[in-house]
């Protein structure tokens, strides 16, 4: 594959839309108010596996299909939420990442409702192809068509519009968070990431805005694991591994924790280097077969993280005086 | 004679693990006053702190401020019911500017809720405003106005400790417990800190209760004097009456012929 190659990128651009929307989640709970959280993917799947239930079981319509499976993310975040958050945070993200894995596992072996190892498509059997993106593509063709006429089939397809989708829910998104991380409800926030106590002791129900802060992060998980299901059109409780929340921290490590703006930078960021290396064909890399090179790739995307957390530990945007304060 | 207490601590009990750190204690604050609380190390008296703003549970009694039953609550129902604390160990909030530590304390800000937040954004700046306002006041009078807009991790020890004292005032308290509000500030600024304590009880009517192990200042300030030691109160009465109790001198000083047992004692300072 040649490395200027439109459609390539378009998809990458998506992903990294839907990566900022993810990570945006973990900015609210962990970067501003101090709640680790190393089970986010649990949200993403419980969206998928809720949407898509409801429409191939029950034929439900998208938007209230796609509602049902918003609220399945949120019950579960307070499900976990609710016995764990007056724990300390290091616990928390003990039982952060078990939740998540109990999802995934459930996922695989609920295989009469998930249809298990099989994914979406084996949610009526194997011998019965289930689809449930059929709503969400009749959505997306009308305006992909107006698009090629305005701009020519060389640039608008499915993902050029999927592009613009998510790339308008992120700013959209952002703006408000950015609305709410300067507002006083914001300040209570990071003054529980710095110290709890202190916060109760002038008058903060620390519990309650944990618990909002729990339910925002599920939101927003959900909605990337649903514009991730509707942008491939079929998952499996293998797209569900703790792997993926460490991508979102890593975004968020690379941008720079403490600044709202910096997620997206580094979700673009990720989303070139992660891809990007996939175009280190050249001789010598070449030498090795292209399923060997995979796993360099991965080498890689660390060997580079490690490189830039010993020359920028702030991240790209980060504040480096903030990092420095004991 | 009936006097108005705003805070009856009535045979109140902790244990941790099977150990007392309070135990049956009893005393009542005056509406008004500032009344010192001493004793010797692990005496029970942040322990008792922690039980009357809610960080802690009694296991037995009842703590009433101003006539409401108040033990078993949260800790931030009994702030906002008036009655606010510092620590021994300042909790400034390093990664805010000193100004954002008080701002964040004051009462009656819709914009902490999110709705108002998103929805109201005017009635938020205005009530900002007068939050910024009252903060910047304050900062003079605790002499951090310099500083205003440093991350409060930058502070020292004892600019932490006048930055929690300005962070309790900034809730507007009817009351206010203070954890050895004077270790580790220099003596001057300590003695403006007594003068605040002074005034603010003078023109606010702000009741103080005060853990301190300078002597000096401490029966200087205060109207009355409890004595805790070993998890009960042992005396209360007027600094010169205090000053002259067998039972404390001899709490602070040892008891004769009986050596306490190494580890008897629950460090509850922390």
């Amino acid at each position: 594959m040649a490395i200027f190659n439109l459609p390539f990128w378009t998809y990458v651009g998506v992903i990294a839309g839907i990566y900022t929307i993810f990570a945006l989640g973990l900015y609210v709970q962990d970067a501003l108010t101090g709640l680790p959280n190393f089970g986010h993917v649990a949200f993403m799947a419980l969206a998928a596996y809720g949407m898509a239930i409801l429409i191939i079981r029950l034929n439900v319509p998208l938007p209230i299909a796609a509602t049902g499976g918003v609220l399945a993310a949120v019950g579960f975040g307070l499900l976990l939420g609710i016995p764990s958050l007056r724990l300390r945070a290091d616990y928390l993200a003990i039982v952060t990442v078990a939740g998540s894995e109990m999802v995934r596992y459930l996922a695989l072996n609920l295989q009469d409702l998930t249809g298990g190892a099989l994914g979406s498509i084996g949610m009526l059997g194997p011998s019965n192809l289930a689809q449930y993106n059929t709503d969400w593509d009749n959505f997306l063709s009308p305006i992909t068509a107006t698009l090629t006429r305005l701009l020519g089939s060389g640039i608008a397809n499915r993902d050029f519009t999927m592009l613009l989708i998510v790339w308008l829910l992120t700013l959209v998104l952002m703006l408000l968070l950015w609305v709410m991380v300067r507002s006083p409800w914001g300040r209570v926030l990071r003054s529980i990431r710095e110290n709890e106590a202190a916060a109760e002791a002038v008058g903060k129900n620390v519990f309650g805005y944990k618990l909002q802060v729990l339910v925002l992060g599920a939101i927003l998980g959900a909605i990337a694991g649903l514009l991730l299901a509707w942008e491939i059109g079929v998952f499996s409780p293998d797209d569900y591994q703790p792997t993926v929340t460490f991508y979102a921290y890593l975004i968020l490590i690379l941008g720079g924790t403490t600044r709202l703006w910096a997620v997206p930078v580094g979700a673009v960021l990720f989303g070139i280097l992660y891809s990007g290396t996939r175009f280190l064909n050249f001789f010598p890399l070449s030498l090795i077969d292209s399923g060997d090179r995979a796993y360099l790739r991965l080498l890689i995307v660390g060997f580079l993280l490690i490189v830039l957390m010993a020359v920028r530990p702030q991240g790209l945007l980060g504040n480096r005086k903030e990092l420095l304060i004991q | 004679m009936t006097t108005d207490h705003i805070l009856q601590v009535r045979g109140v009990s902790k244990s941790f693990d099977g150990i007392r750190a309070v135990n049956e204690a009893s005393f009542e604050v005056e509406r008004g006053s500032i009344t010192g609380l001493i004793g010797p190390n692990g005496a029970g008296k942040t322990t008792m702190f922690n039980l009357v703003s809610g960080f802690l549970r009694p296991n037995r009694g009842t703590i009433l401020f101003d006539g409401q039953r108040i033990d078993g609550r949260a800790g931030h129902v009994i702030a906002r019911a008036g009655l606010v604390r510092t620590f021994q160990i300042p909790r400034v909030l390093t990664r805010l500017t000193v100004l954002e530590n008080m701002m964040l304390a004051a009462k009656h800000q819709p914009g902490e809720t999110f709705g108002a937040a998103l929805l109201m954004p005017g009635r938020v700046a205005k009530r900002e405003r007068q939050v910024r306002e009252q903060a910047i006041r304050l900062l003079e009078l605790i002499r951090l106005t310099r500083l205003a807009n440093d991350y409060a991790g930058t502070l020292s020890g004892g600019q932490r400790k006048l930055l929690e004292f300005g962070r309790a005032l900034m809730t507007e308290p009817r009351m206010v417990l203070l954890d050895e509000p004077m270790a580790g500030v220099n003596p001057a600024l300590a003695l403006q800190l007594l003068e605040h304590i002074l005034e603010l009880r003078a023109s606010e009517g702000t009741t103080f209760c005060v853990i301190e192990h300078d002597m000096e200042a401490v029966m200087a300030i205060s109207d009355r004097i409890v004595v805790m030691d070993e998890g009960t109160v042992i005396a209360v009465g007027l600094p010169e009456e205090i000053q002259k109790n067998e039972r404390v001198i001899d709490a602070y000083l040892g008891r004769s012929g009986e050596e306490p047992e190494p580890g008897s004692r629950l460090q509850v300072e922390s």
